[in-house]
């Protein structure tokens, strides 16, 4: 037995190394749900409602995984970073979800920096529930924060290499959760990596950049990861050859969203919608034939 | 002269009717396809249970349900006209008095009733998509090039079903086509299709429903040994399947019409009535209202589609 | 001149039609048509996949308002996706060619009068802040007593004597109510209908059934998007109970999370979006009362809602009471509608034998 689980899915792709440099500072020992696999994300399917989006099926299946095997199950939930960075209503939901469905015990923080809830605060009324003290406490959130931002660093160095390298390059505008996750977006990674395309990632710049970029593309928008994902758009369009859009069936932020950016941007572009029904075959033709649309600037 | 009642249950895929007495015997009962023309697959079936019928017996009451259950009780003057969800479970209770759960699956719609002393307590209905019931077997079948009846016996052969993505009917039809072209023996994928359905009917009508024991498996598809395997296996639970299972909805709605009889005395003949439906569009406003005129020998009965009220 | 329109919902283009007109008078407005087959179809055809279907709704409507002559329309945001709407609808209406000018008035789920001002000044520079608030003063009153008797209506309709007597009534209040002429007039006529209502002759019996109906805000209070629920429950004589409307929205809806909150405490701790924790807080109300039945109903892609519904079978299973559940498309059959919906009576009546 655990003291705590944490599900492998939606906020762990945003906090996953986060919550790992704090807890392992903080000394508890906690279970990752694995990778995404068919058991997983069957499990999700007979949990949540048929209606709910791919995403929080998954993630309801991840926390299926975990009920048994953990004393806690870490559901925070997100719902804005100031006024006009919320989060979708999934991300407000989860926990209550969560907390109807499983009888398990949950260790939830909020972030609402609306009304006041930081992720500071947040931890630390975490921290307490694991009983640690508050210099514990103090220490474990520094050293993580610390790291987080190195990381968050790196990655956008990594990002901004990748735009100068000579080659075919393809941004992927798509959350995290979906993108990385095995069942949802793997495989068209792997298939473009395959095809010796350079992918850049729109999760992995620096949001405090792309967050103010996506004012070009929307004026008005209110979704935070929305708002990162467009920003990256403008942030590398002239250096970029076409963009892949990939979003889970039926995301509501990206049903807006997305569609605007791809009424206003100017290079191709590629939608994939991925439900639970999709089979790899049909992504195939298009992403095939995508890349010969890109024709003769392929570098194979 | 005995008594006795006529229940006619008119589905997208199938007519079923139901001659019952006062204790509710069958006498006489009849199944045939609708076809598209329910108004024709009714007098079809009028004469069939006319032959059938003795002549010591006089209709006292006629009921209809299904999908056609309105037009057809237009026809046939029909004393109750009831839908199809509560027919079935009337027909279920007058045999089963002891029923739990009712599991329906039939030609377009896919229904779960929950049932507590005698009395619905709740019901879901599938969401407006014909996934996984009859009609979408029934085009697989084709498909595979062999006859829907045959289905079940295919599919008890199979040790390994196929797994097929049956939450939508293009997409599982996609899969279906797919996996036969990768060369899955055919037992397989007929296995793999009944045990979507049960899946899939257990994630979206069932979901968040309690079923509890006795259950009964009702429907054209409940004919479907394979389909009816599967249930068993994933529910754990033993699963009634009653011979006259297809006809309960008829029987239900013969009940009903016993209940409800009036002291009028109904005729089975019906061969030369002239009973006709004529479409129109509205143009009146820009609802274009799709209407829908229904004569019976001849004289306007009834007006359908009207949105604002005009007709 | 500035030709102004905006997308509506329920009769709330009367007070809306009212206000802006004496806002600005020397501009035009056109009211928008009412919601036919012909407005779903435009808005399904230009708008994304899968967005939630209010958006195409008024998308639809919004085409047909351009049709008509309008350059400047008028759209309000929620506290989900619809305060997004706007933006993405302005530039759908670009691309389709139509020069036109959308004003945001809430976003976010927010407004202040400061943005308010700024927007209203875009319309027409000239326009009067004094009579303004004097107007809007006047127009969330008219709001208000159309939700009472609205509310007085719902309870009442099912069990009318004289078929239509109720429906007649009200179309003559809302039609007296188009041309008030300041507060005091307009209370004067409330008063009266209140008074026409009363004396309208019911005949309520002590074993009715009452039903309780909740769910996503846009769907329960435009009729058309709804397939007519609530005229068909009043058919079949049911009572019907609806906590969502306008005035609840702009006024009581802050104050009521908090009591809702309490209320329902072992179901949510946080704001799940929209009116989702206000629907959960509602059926443990219905459950806990005298209700034979709950119908939750929503467009298809609402999400908020679609995370309540867990919770809502939840309780429901809890308390033993029956929930249908309703998501409506623009592509839902009428006829699908109607049998669930029988069924539905059927149950409850046997039910309530019992």
């Amino acid at each position: 037995m655990y003291k705590l689980g944490i599900p492998r899915s939606l906020f762990y792709y945003y906090y996953g190394h986060f919550w790992q440099d704090f807890f392992n500072a903080l000394k508890i020992d906690y279970l990752i749900s694995p990778i995404t696999n068919k058991k997983i994300m069957e499990n999700g399917m007979k949990i949540a409602g048929s209606e709910m989006c791919l995403s929080l099926k998954n993630y309801l299946g991840h926390i299926d995984y975990l009920k048994d095997k953990c004393e806690y199950i870490l559901v925070p939930r997100i719902s804005n970073f100031k006024n006009d960075n919320q989060t979708c209503t999934n991300f407000w939901a989860a926990k209550d979800i969560v907390n109807n469905l499983f009888e398990n015990k949950i260790l939830n923080y909020n972030v609402d920096i609306q009304k006041h809830q930081t992720l500071k605060k947040g931890l630390f009324k975490i921290g307490k529930v694991l009983k640690k003290t508050p210099l514990e406490i103090k220490k474990a959130y520094h050293y993580a924060v610390i790291k987080e931002k190195k990381r968050l660093k790196k990655n956008h160095q990594i990002n901004q290499n990748k735009l100068k390298l000579p080659k075919t390059k393809i941004l992927i505008v798509s959350h995290p959760y979906n993108l990385y996750d095995e069942l949802i977006g793997k495989d068209i990674i792997k298939y473009l990596k395959k095809r010796k395309i350079e992918l850049i990632y729109s999760d992995k710049f620096d949001p405090k950049i792309t967050n103010k970029l996506s004012k070009k593309i929307s004026k008005d928008l209110y979704f935070k990861y929305s708002k990162d994902n467009l920003g990256a758009i403008i942030y590398c369009q002239n250096k970029i050859d076409g963009i892949i859009f990939i979003s889970s069936f039926p995301c509501a932020p990206d049903s807006l969203a997305n569609e605007l950016a791809m009424r206003k941007i100017k290079i191709p572009y590629l939608n994939l919608v991925i439900d639970d029904s999709t089979s790899f075959t049909g992504l195939e033709t298009r992403l095939e034939s995508f890349l010969d649309m890109l024709g003769g600037k392929l570098n194979d | 002269m005995k008594d006795c009642y006529l229940g006619v249950d008119i589905g997208s895929i199938s007519t079923k009717g139901v001659i019952i007495d006062d204790e509710n015997n069958i006498i006489a009962s009849s199944y045939i396809w609708t076809e598209g023309n329910p108004v024709n697959s009714v007098k079809k079936l009028l004469e069939i249970l006319k032959e059938k019928l003795d002549k010591n017996y006089q209709i006292k009451g006629i009921g209809t349900t299904g999908s056609a259950r309105k037009l057809i009780g237009l026809m046939l003057k029909a004393n109750i006209v009831k839908n199809e969800i509560t027919a079935h479970a009337i027909g279920t209770l007058t045999f089963y008095p002891n029923i739990r759960t009712i599991l329906e699956i039939g030609g377009q719609d896919s229904k779960i009733i929950l049932i507590k002393n005698g009395i619905i307590t709740n019901y879901a209905m599938n969401t407006l998509c014909a996934a996984g019931t009859g009609s979408f077997l029934s085009s697989q079948a084709k498909r595979l090039g062999i006859n829907v009846e045959e289905f079940g016996d295919y599919a008890l052969k199979s040790k390994n079903p196929v797994k097929i993505a049956a939450r939508c009917t293009v997409f599982a039809e996609s899969d279906l086509v797919h996996k036969a072209q990768v060369g899955y023996p055919k037992e397989d994928i007929i296995a793999g299709l009944c045990k979507s359905i049960v899946l899939n009917y257990l994630n979206n009508v069932g979901k968040g429903k309690k079923i509890t024991p006795p259950i009964i498996f009702q429907g054209g598809v409940s004919k479907n040994k394979g389909v009816v395997k599967y249930f068993k296996e994933i529910l754990k639970e033993d699963i009634i399947v009653d011979e006259n299972s297809h006809l309960m909805g008829a029987i239900g709605i013969a009940v009903l019409a016993k209940k409800n009889k009036n002291g009028n005395t109904y005729s089975l003949e019906m061969k030369n009535l002239k009973f006709q439906t004529k479409a129109f569009e509205c143009n009146h406003c820009s609802n274009n209202c799709e209407l829908l005129k229904i004569y019976r020998n001849n004289e306007l009965v009834d007006s359908w589609g009207s949105k604002c009220g005009k007709y | 001149m500035t030709k102004i329109s905006f997308p509506q919902m329920g009769d709330y283009h009367i007070p809306a039609t009212y206000l802006l007109s004496h806002i600005f008078p020397n501009d035009k407005i056109i009211n928008a048509p009412k919601i036919t087959n012909k407005t779903i179809e435009l808005g399904t055809k230009y708008s994304p996949e899968f967005v939630c279907t209010p958006f195409k709704y008024t998308l639809g409507t919004m085409i047909e308002c351009l049709e008509k002559g309008a350059d400047t329309l008028i759209q309000m945001g929620g506290g989900c996706r619809y305060g997004y709407y706007a933006e993405l609808q302005e530039k759908i209406l670009k691309d389709l060619g139509y020069n036109c000018k959308i004003i945001n008035l809430v976003t976010k789920g927010q407004t202040n009068i400061r943005r308010i001002n700024k927007l209203f000044k875009q319309i027409n520079h000239k326009y009067s802040k004094i009579k303004t608030i004097y107007y809007s003063f006047i127009t969330l009153k008219m709001v208000k007593y159309m939700d009472i008797i609205d509310d007085y209506i719902r309870q009442n309709i099912g069990f009318e004597q004289k078929e239509g007597s109720f429906e007649k009534l009200k179309e003559e209040m809302l039609n007296e109510f188009k041309y008030i002429k300041g507060y005091r007039n307009l209370y004067k006529t409330y008063k009266k209908y209140l008074k026409k209502f009363y004396n309208l002759k019911t005949y309520k019996p002590d074993k009715r059934l009452k039903i309780g109906i909740i769910g996503e805000l846009y769907t329960i209070m435009e009729p058309f998007s709804n397939y007519y629920l609530e005229k068909s429950l009043a058919k079949h004589h049911i009572e019907i109970k609806r906590f969502t409307n306008v005035h609840y929205l702009l006024f009581e809806k802050a104050k009521e999370y908090k009591k809702y909150q309490k209320y329902a405490k072992e179901y949510f701790k946080y704001p799940l979006g929209a009116d989702a924790s206000d629907n959960i807080a509602r059926c443990k109300f219905l459950c806990e009362n005298d209700y034979d039945g709950i119908i939750h109903i929503k467009s298809s892609f609402c999400t908020p809602e679609i995370g309540a519904m867990p919770i809502i079978n939840k309780i429901a299973n809890t308390y033993q009471k029956p929930v249908l559940f309703f998501s409506f498309d623009s592509a839902t059959s009428k006829t699908g509608i109607e049998t669930r919906l029988e069924a539905f009576y059927d149950m409850l009546e046997m039910r309530k034998e019992k």
